[in-house]
């Protein structure tokens, strides 16, 4: 069995050999800009690209990504790769000096690779509505534009108080918002579109559950006894198309409170699923569901 | 068996199908969806440039990338070979025994459990899905020892009760997941080919050479095997002792593969049948240039899958089987009534 001690001899030394080759280089990374010099920026999120956007930062920005479309200055600029999968390769290319990615498995794990490399990454976790005011100071921090940060984050705040202060008279409105029809998928209650709902001035439908948009069934649609169903169109185009097949689908539920009224209403997904600076939009436009007559004067 | 195999041809058949291999990767590191100019790679890197994008991109991503595709594609292939030959069954692959499902389920349970820590480089996804893949491996081989004298039948169905027990529990915790894991954890399960450390490489690289190298070792016996173990073991070959060093081998090389890039599909089963179908079945020479053209295959899929949908980016496995199979359907055509399966 002489081959085999010659074998286990050899691989242990090529693993030794890699600690010493690898662990004695330590990796110092080039150089790390400071905000006031960040003039490259790169977005993988299109909730990050709005944010960007809104603090005045456009013209530094070199790379969104695919699904990036708002404002319209964003559709026009380099793309690299998609939301879910950014391009390391093509991201290196633009030359950065700040990369902004979301928190989450996929994103956290660019940033990585990219840190490693030497490059800066900031990662900001957008997962409820007091999450994004923390992202937009902190990138506002990172890029030398706190007094933006701050008057955007004010007057975000200031426009929800005086919703909040329209909408708060008057009982709670029952809201099932659907993200998906076939299957049905609904928001629950850990998430911030029921969030939005409640500055809205509505309650979720649904009771709290184990998903997060839990897919349900015929008999909860009766059960949560909606008075009102919003579903979240992909982009302005689909939503006077899926109007009318909501109607139709809705129908079958023919007891349910919305249904009777006819209170379903399709609006577009990408104001209230994006969490970014028209989250006020947002909501305003779930709170117009909701109590159309508040905002009938208005207008 | 095969007329007759030197020494001195395997050297030349197999120094040949490595010069192949060098060239492929020396073409598919110029493709990407980024220019990138060798001669600024390694020209300009004077400090008066301090970023050098075109190193970065070539000597950071680029490069790590392919040698991931060569380790990974090397070792399934050699673990196809094995498998097929010790369960003389040409459906095997890496993956018949629940490899694919343990890794899969310590992949998940990874992404679950939200941990966030690096172990010599490597995330708690691939360490979990490298125990997952061994614990399965040991599971099926431990019940299929149980199941006593027809080893290889007990030890299939093992694996695919194993393999579809584990996936039921797959699919359960993917729906009581949270979106944006599933996602994470699709994309493993697809494949997910990323430029990793030199260090884990070099490490990744040894233990796969290794194992291969440890085949290679008993490949005359598992010519034997492939006739079938009666006649194995009247020809003087401790069966038991192959079996289990070939087994042990074969998955801790897929293991490795696995926790590297997921779950690639195709490499493993067609790879070996293609080389068998064109060298033949000797395991001697089909071994190592299974090893050498799973890793060609790999790199070269892997490239298309960079810049086919560019920016974007395709799992790997999606290119494996689009790609692969009708070349493998058209070898399978063209050969099959000059070679037999599996030695016979």
């Amino acid at each position: 069995m002489n081959k085999w001690w010659w074998l286990l001899l050899i691989t242990l030394c090529w693993s030794c050999a890699g600690f010493a080759i690898f662990n004695s280089r330590h990796h110092q990374s080039t150089h790390i800009p400071t905000p006031d010099n960040i003039n490259r920026i790169v977005s993988t999120a299109p909730s990050l690209t709005e944010i960007l956007f809104a603090l005045g930062l456009g013209d530094k920005i070199v790379g969104v990504t695919l699904q990036c479309n708002y404002p319209p200055a964003a559709a026009k600029k380099p793309k690299l790769g998609t939301f879910w999968q950014p391009n390391i390769e093509a991201v290196i290319a633009a030359r950065p000096d700040l990369v902004i990615t979301l928190g989450f498995d996929r994103q956290r794990n660019i940033a990585h690779r990219l840190k490693r490399i030497g490059y800066k990454c900031l990662t900001v976790n957008i997962e409820k509505v007091g999450d994004f005011f923390d992202a937009v100071e902190k990138i506002g921090t990172a890029t030398d534009s706190r007094q933006q940060a701050d008057e955007l984050v004010s007057s975000i705040r200031k426009k929800l108080d005086n919703l909040s202060s329209l909408a708060g008279t008057g009982g709670k409105v029952r809201v099932l918002y659907v993200v998906q029809r076939e299957p049905l998928r609904v928001a629950g209650r850990d998430t911030f579109v029921n969030e939005m709902i409640e500055l809205a001035g509505g309650e979720n439908a649904i009771a709290p559950t184990v998903h997060k948009y839990p897919p349900i069934a015929s008999e909860q649609v009766y059960a949560c006894n909606a008075d009102v169903i919003i579903e979240a169109a992909m982009g302005q185009k689909e939503i006077s198309g899926q109007q009318a097949g909501a109607l139709r689908y809705w129908s079958r539920f023919k007891n349910t409170p919305a249904v009777i009224n006819e209170r379903i209403y399709v609006i577009d997904g990408d104001t209230v699923s994006r969490l970014g600076p028209r989250l006020y939009e947002g909501i305003e436009t779930i709170a117009r569901c909701l109590r159309p007559e508040l905002f009938e004067n208005k207008k | 068996m095969d007329k007759s195999l030197t020494a001195k041809k395997l050297i030349v058949t197999v120094t040949l199908a490595l010069t192949l291999l060098v060239v492929v990767m020396f073409l598919c590191s110029l493709m990407g969806t980024e220019r990138v100019s060798l001669r600024k790679v390694f020209g300009s890197t004077g400090p008066q440039e301090l970023v050098n994008p075109d190193y970065e991109i070539f000597v950071s991503v680029r490069l790590p990338r392919i040698i991931l595709a060569v380790i990974v594609g090397a070792a399934l292939a050699c673990a196809g070979v094995v498998f097929q030959a010790i369960l003389r069954n040409p459906l095997a692959d890496p993956y018949i025994l629940g490899i694919s499902s343990g890794a899969g389920l310590g992949a998940i349970i990874a992404v679950l459990s939200g941990l966030n820590w690096v172990f010599w480089g490597r995330s708690p996804i691939a360490v979990f899905a490298f125990a997952g893949a061994m614990g399965t491996i040991w599971l099926v081989w431990f019940i299929g020892r149980l199941t006593g004298k027809s080893h290889i039948t007990g030890l299939l169905l093992a694996g695919v009760v194993v393999n579809a027990f584990f996936s039921a529990v797959i699919m359960f915790l993917t729906s009581v997941a949270k979106s944006e894991q599933v996602h994470s954890t699709i994309f493993w399960l697809m494949g997910n080919m990323a430029e990793e450390d030199f260090f884990v490489l070099w490490l990744s690289a040894g233990a796969v050479a290794a194992g291969i190298l440890a085949l290679f070792y008993i490949s005359p016996q598992l010519n034997v095997i492939s006739f079938g173990q009666d006649d194995a073991r009247n020809m003087g070959v401790n069966v038991t002792a192959i079996q289990t060093i070939a087994f042990a081998a074969a998955a801790f090389i897929t293991a490795v593969a696995v926790s590297l890039s997921g779950l690639i599909g195709f490499v493993g089963l067609i790879v070996p049948h293609g080389v068998r179908l064109v060298f033949g079945p000797d395991h001697r020479q089909l071994l190592p240039l299974s090893g050498i053209v799973g890793a060609i295959f790999l790199v070269a899929a892997d490239t298309l899958a960079r810049i086919i949908v560019a920016p974007a980016q395709l799992p790997v496995g999606v290119v494996t089987a689009i790609v692969g199979g009708p070349f493998f359907l058209v070898l399978l055509v063209k050969h099959t009534h000059k070679v037999g399966w599996l030695g016979k």
